[in-house]
């Protein structure tokens, strides 16, 4: 199978997981007890305006007829308006979504950096002081509870060497003083946009605690997968073949061994990214982080529908994304995955 | 990477993060003009109109409505003061209602207020119909027969001086910006007169907002420019930032760090009494708890001290009837029942249920510490008198669907937060009370036509005589008490933190947990 067909065969397979969440979504809201016009009609609503709000929000449509309004509603992007805050549900994803994702990238790219060469350089080290460091840096990586280690990070590196900023996406007095026109919602990114330096240096400091924090599971995993899949690749007889070829150490492991052993660690970062995009309410909340997370989790808490839905809708396009472009990353890496 | 490559990298990190501290902005020219406000929630919808949350902490400087309510002390009682509206008068019993504006307002867009941008407003937020619209449903009509005179016309009479006075739904938006849609506001602009004007909104954020130049009441000496209304979630870093000076208020810290925070000479610890109170509503049509008697003794097993020592530290204070202090129409002479286990016994003996094994369910919201711990100890007192209390935390939602359905299937106990909307005792009455055919708040499914009426008229004098008003208010309490629908247990009170270098600091508890900025200075 060719890399064209192969890469055709996942898209299609990726339409289908998406019309299929929006089909489970919209059976969810109709199994799950709740009364859409009591939440709609305000916190202390009289019958009338119950009874306007379901007239609104076309309640008493059959079951057929609301899910085509509401399959084309998701199909062209038209989420509706919170039923709790009334806020048009695009303008609220579209401010919180580009953090969440400036988050949780920044955050894969980091656990990316430090957990697959540390597998690999622990492999290559094997028994030594290195691996065994290595280690048990990744099990406490692993094992750490997340609000911990975000309290641990800001303890450090905020309180006692006050070096990163506590908490927040940008300092207020930027946003004062000269605020950052939004271009595309990445701070990093607008910031560049507009040459401001200072916005972009104060955007990477606020990023790095948390960043790290969501980074250490994914990078404790990676660099276990990494490592033991090298410790297997390295024992293979063309690495021996290159060894007697006389190729340096370095272009052993990082050119012939490596790209056949990232393969699980890249799988593990693609899931760690998706789940940072709704998973990571804790750690938004710590850093007070105006991300995704926490407005869904709001959500969910007041059975607000339409924003979960819209959450979840964008949230799978995002991971089914994610997973397009890691099976291509992967493809590229090691031709061998499209044959499978 | 070698070994010497990777000690030099680990030394060389921190000096990176060093340059990068700097690299990121220090503290502004002159922070002490800035007034910052750590929230512990966001603000979820900027619509003037629309607005019925914690919002209102930021619409209440940027926008201002027709009247204020000032709150009762010992030494003054409660009353309404001017805002965009200078005079005001009933007439028709109540039921006509004309307000005289204040000259020279402007609006943050620069065009000046007229009785037609007075309309406009309220005729926008009844016609959107959504967040608190419904404070102003006897309203028929409105006209302005001249640019500052506006006239509302009521299908029953009604306070309007009170209603205009509402925490939300009541702002006053410019004609420009009544014309715009929820969005618009939401994206961070706003069309009010009050003394600050929103510069840019960050949802899950912050709110920045700097002082408009041509307030109708000029710039206080020693004003904060600028107020930052930031959103902070996690009551460790709440504490962390007010404790650092990166906050200058925040709310909602655990009570037991509290006094920690008042032996801080950088920090002031302010407890107010709120308007919201906590309460228990009795099933009043499900045996037992359907004869009055019963209920009373469930009021006197109640450990009132307990709850409010071990719920509030202490700083809540015990309920006289269901209207708090600090509104008119409270009761302060009102009788207070007292823990008396002996006397609820004797009680229940009476009623033929001494060690009856009576089982009562009582239901809650799930989150909620403190009707959590009232709950509890309720439970071992009434264990005692032989009673079981089945504790059954819920979810909001579903507490509110099984005990608005069929009340014979619903809770005999249900553990209730109120706060009045708009400052009248009518609000807590008439919600809680008054005979429903369908239950939405009368969560005791009571009814009793003498009471009913007794408060219907006093509501419909409040507009017109509100001494008679209130006298009838009171009896209407007492009849409560005496009837024991529900158990009265505690006002909640407010606590703020502040720096201690901030003045002028006085909490208004009809606007709860609204800082108005302009009245500080540092």
């Amino acid at each position: 199978m060719g890399l064209g067909r192969y890469i055709f065969r996942r898209f299609i397979l990726s339409a289908f997981v998406v019309v299929g969440v929006t089909f489970l979504v919209f059976v969810a809201a109709q199994v799950v007890p709740s009364d859409p016009a009591a939440l709609y009609a305000g916190p202390r609503p009289s019958a009338e305006q119950i009874e306007k709000a379901r007239a609104e929000l076309h309640l008493e449509a059959s079951l057929p007829e609301r899910f085509i309004r509401f399959g084309k509603a998701m199909a062209t992007g038209d989420f509706g308006v919170s039923y709790k805050s009334r806020r048009l549900i695009s303008q609220d994803l579209a401010a919180f979504l580009p953090a969440t994702l400036e988050l949780a990238a920044f955050s894969t790219f980091l656990a990316l950096l430090i957990g697959i060469p540390a597998g690999a350089f622990a492999a290559a080290r094997r028994g030594g002081w290195l691996d065994r460091m290595g280690g048990l840096a990744s099990i406490a990586a692993v094992a750490m509870p997340a609000f911990f280690l975000a309290m641990l990070l800001q303890f450090v590196f905020a309180k006692w060497l006050g070096v990163l900023p506590l908490s927040g996406r940008m300092s207020r007095e930027i946003a004062i003083s000269a605020p950052l026109a939004p271009v595309t919602g990445f701070a990093l990114i607008d910031a560049l946009l507009s040459r401001r330096f200072d916005a972009f240096g104060d955007a990477l400091a606020h990023l790095i605690l948390p960043a790290l924090t969501l980074a250490a599971y994914p990078a404790g995993i990676a660099m276990r997968l990494t490592r033991s899949a090298m410790i297997e690749i390295l024992e293979r007889r063309h690495i021996l073949a290159a060894r007697a070829l006389g190729l340096s150490g370095r272009r052993i492991l990082f050119g012939h061994a490596l790209p056949n052993a990232v393969g699980p660690a890249l799988t593990v970062l693609g899931l760690s990214f998706a789940f940072a995009l709704t998973g990571a309410v804790l750690v938004e909340i710590i850093f007070a982080w105006p991300g995704l997370g926490r407005y869904v989790s709001e959500a969910i808490l007041s059975k607000d529908f339409p924003v979960i839905a819209a959450a979840t809708l964008v949230v799978t396009l995002c991971y089914v994304a994610m997973n397009l472009v890691l099976d291509l990353a992967q493809a590229l890496i090691d031709p061998r995955v499209t044959l499978k | 990477m070698n070994r010497r490559d990777l000690l030099i990298s680990a030394g060389l990190a921190p000096l990176a993060l060093q340059a990068l501290s700097r690299w990121s902005v220090a503290e502004a020219q002159d922070g002490s003009r800035i007034f910052t406000l750590a929230n512990p929630t966001g603000f979820p919808d900027l619509d003037p109109s629309t607005s019925f949350s914690n919002d209102g902490l930021v619409l209440a400087n940027v926008y201002e409505s027709l009247t204020r309510y000032v709150p009762g002390t010992t030494e003054a009682p409660a009353s309404v003061a001017p805002l965009l509206a200078e005079s005001w008068q009933a007439t028709d019993g109540g039921k006509t209602w004309t307000f005289t504006l204040r000259k020279g307002v402007r609006f943050h867009d620069g065009t000046e207020l007229t009785a037609e941008a007075v309309k406009g407003s309220i005729e926008r937020t009844m016609k959107i119909g959504g967040g608190a619209a419904f404070i102003w449903s006897a309203v028929t009509a409105i006209t302005a027969p001249d640019p500052l005179t506006v006239v509302f016309s009521l299908s029953t009479a009604q306070p309007l001086d009170l209603i205009a006075s509402a925490g939300f739904a009541g702002w006053i938006i410019s004609p420009a910006a009544q014309a715009q849609d929820n969005a618009w506001f939401n994206a961070g602009q706003d069309g009010g007169t009050g003394p600050f004007r929103i510069d840019s909104y960050e949802p899950g954020q912050r709110v920045i907002a700097s002082r408009f130049a041509d307030h109708w009441g000029g710039t206080p000496e020693g004003g904060f420019d600028t107020a930052v209304f930031e959103v902070v979630e996690d009551s460790v870093l709440a504490q962390s930032m007010i404790e650092s000076g990166n906050a200058d208020w925040t709310y909602s810290l655990p009570f037991d760090n509290l006094e920690a925070m008042k032996a801080n000479p950088d920090l002031q610890v302010v407890a107010n009494p709120s308007f919201e109170n906590l309460f228990a509503l009795l099933n009043t049509r499900r045996a037992p708890l359907d004869r009055p008697r019963v209920r009373q003794a469930l009021a006197l097993a109640f450990p009132y001290d307990d709850v409010i020592t071990a719920g509030t530290a202490g700083l809540g204070t015990r309920s006289r009837g269901i209207v708090p202090p600090g509104i008119w129409g409270h009761d302060p002479e009102a009788p207070m029942v007292m823990t008396d286990l002996e006397a609820a016994r004797a009680l229940l003996a009476e009623e033929g249920l001494a060690d009856s094994g009576l089982e009562l369910t009582l239901t809650y919201v799930t989150s909620d510490a403190l009707e959590a711990l009232a709950g509890e100890l309720w439970k071992a007192n009434l264990e005692t008198l032989g009673i079981t209390l089945t504790l059954q935390p819920m979810a909001w939602e579903a507490m509110w669907d099984l005990s608005k359905a069929d009340p014979a299937q619903a809770q005999d106990i249900l553990l209730l937060y109120w706060w009045a909307t708009y400052v009248t005792p009518y609000d807590y009455l008439f919600n809680l009370f008054h005979s429903e055919e369908t239950p939405t708040f009368n969560l005791a499914y009571y009814s009793n036509p003498a009471f009913d009426r007794l408060i219907d008229e006093a509501a419909a004098l409040s507009g017109t005589d509100r001494a008679k008003a209130e006298d009838m208010f009171k009896a209407a309490q007492r009849m409560m008490i005496e009837d024991a629908p529900a158990v009265f247990i505690l006002d909640k009170p407010n606590v703020h933190i502040l720096r201690s270098d901030v003045k002028g600091y006085a909490d208004n508890p009809a606007y709860g947990h609204v800082v108005f900025v302009n009245d500080l200075s540092r």
